[in-house]
């Protein structure tokens, strides 16, 4: 399934082997090889997300009233401690963190994304990519999923819906994208090294207070312009300004693109590297 | 025409342990000259094949004998793509399916019908047509009414029996296969190696690693003996036999 495949040569004719691609064309192919096998990937990250919640009646369901639990309490506290006006807090920091949530899962999953698929790693030859487009369709399906209060919430408290909506649509594209490569990244860093799922856990913790998600950037001052530098805020801002009506932070789309350009690329150049070598390491 | 070359084919493991695995360490000991931290360095490699060269051809039922930690398992896995040689090339053409271990990619909490579906993703199988082959497997197997349970409660039989099914539901082109499929239980035995017999059949190319002469007799034509790592005799079934019988 996953061999390489050279022009025929007769038994005996030595001589005439093909050569072997090089290691970015191998990569290139793992990767479009996983992608035309969407098929696979999404009927395993069904099958992740269906036996999680199984034996419970509201299923993934579950993950919406939880987070709608969050949005009330943290809502009902921060907007009295912040000084803001429910109406408007609670739509910004239910967008802010279900958008936390799925780049926190994304972040913590993807440490684990070849660790978990050992066994099969190790028996069966299918694209490595596979594990990660998984992995980044599961948490998207689960983001559907919390995403449902937003709807809610813009139509109770009623920030204006315009052709921006567009803007953060293609946000969540550039999200996904992100979540491919960070899924890919750690997932290798962490089957070499297996002290930074841990590394990892704990950075997400600081990072979630110092990333406004649940405080608005202006609250910070004179800080705001350097805060704004941070590519987790960046990657929030473009999602969450537009459905609130509002424009991004005028460095957010910037940060985005080329942090999502140098993650990208740099992954790659790592996976083209070291891909063959993730079957040994787990 | 379906064929396998090996050349001059080497594998080396790594054997990762204590200090690095550890991020923290492997920099301190990159950055401190391994003073600070020397167990990051502490890393072993295992020599586990050594220059293979092999022509496997169209029609070839190759058996691999050796003793236990001479590379058997190895050379499947690396015939099969799943570890890339240490150096030496591999040129395969003909779809490869390797059947290495009986409950891989099975997961316990999914039911037997949920599982067949599973596991024919791993073998590159749309679940679509692998729907279509769910009553085929679960008369094959007779698990009846347990394939609606999940798997966790199956007995140790169960699951060989069902993952017997599932596996050899497949038409093989180039087949790589560890002795469990061989074996089955005694009851099932009869019904299993009917079914086998068909399935290596259809198969152009077979390689089967196993200690069990009598197996390796009855269905392959060409063997070899791997003694730590290397192909130290090639043959017909009946000589390496009797070396490896020899040599034990």
């Amino acid at each position: 399934m996953f061999s390489v495949v050279g022009p025929e040569t007769r038994a005996g004719s030595v001589g005439k082997l093909p050569t072997a691609p090089s290691r970015a064309q191998v990569a290139w192919r793992d990767l479009a090889e996983g992608a035309a096998r969407s098929w696979m990937w999404v009927a395993l990250a069904l099958q992740d997300i269906k036996l999680r919640y199984r034996g419970s009646i509201l299923g993934p369901f579950w993950l919406t009233i939880s987070t709608l639990v969050m949005v009330v309490a943290m809502g009902a506290i921060y907007s009295t401690l912040f000084h803001m006006d429910a109406a408007s807090y609670l739509p910004y920091l239910g967008i802010g963190l279900v958008i936390w949530q799925f780049i926190s899962t994304v972040v913590t999953e993807g440490c684990d994304t070849f660790l978990r698929a050992e066994s099969v790693i190790q028996q069966i030859p299918i694209p490595f990519s596979v594990h990660a487009y998984r992995a980044v369709c599961r948490n998207l399906l689960v983001l559907a999923h919390s995403f449902v209060i937003i709807p809610i919430a813009i139509v109770i408290f009623g920030p204006p819906i315009s052709w921006r909506v567009v803007e953060a649509v293609a946000g969540l594209v550039m999200l996904a994208i992100d979540a491919l490569w960070i899924s890919v990244l750690l997932g290798m860093i962490s089957a070499r090294f297996r002290d930074v799922p841990p590394i990892v856990g704990n950075f997400l913790q600081v990072a979630f207070f110092l990333t406004p998600v649940f405080w608005p950037i202006e609250a910070v001052g004179g800080w705001k312009r350097l805060l704004a530098l941070n590519p987790l805020f960046a990657a929030i801002d473009v999602i969450r300004a537009p459905l609130l009506g509002k424009a991004a932070v005028p460095t957010s789309w910037a940060i985005v693109f080329v942090s999502t350009v140098v993650g990208c690329a740099v992954t790659f150049l790592l996976f083209a590297r070291f891909r063959t070598r993730i079957a040994y390491w787990i | 025409m379906s064929y396998l070359r090996v050349r001059g084919l080497s594998v080396e493991f790594p054997i990762y342990q204590g200090g690095n695995r550890s991020l923290k360490k492997s920099l301190l000991a990159k950055t401190t000259q391994g003073n600070l931290a020397k167990d990051a360095r502490d890393r072993l490699n295992v020599l586990a094949l050594s220059d293979i060269n092999l022509d496997i051809e169209e029609g070839d039922r190759l058996a691999v004998l050796g003793a236990n930690g001479a590379g058997k398992s190895t050379l499947l896995k690396v015939l099969a793509g799943i570890y890339e040689p240490t150096s030496g090339g591999l040129y395969a053409t003909g779809r490869v399916s390797a059947l290495l271990t009986a409950s891989v990619g099975l997961n316990p909490d999914a039911t037997g019908r949920e599982n067949i579906v599973l596991r024919g993703m791993y073998m590159d199988i749309h679940p679509r047509e692998m729907r279509t082959r769910v009553d085929a497997i679960a008369e094959f197997s007779e698990l009846g009414y347990h394939l609606d349970l999940p798997v966790r409660t199956y007995s140790t039989g169960m699951v060989i029996r069902l993952c017997f099914a599932i596996a050899t539901s497949v038409r093989p082109e180039i087949l790589l296969m560890d002795e469990w499929l061989a074996a089955g239980d005694a009851r099932f035995l009869a019904k299993a190696r009917r079914r086998m017999a068909d399935f290596v059949g259809a198969s152009s190319i077979l390689v089967l690693a196993s200690h069990s002469i009598p197996i390796l007799e009855e269905w392959c034509n060409r063997a070899i003996l791997l003694d730590h790592g290397r192909i130290v005799e090639m043959g017909s079934v009946k000589e390496i036999a009797a070396a490896y019988q020899q040599a034990a």
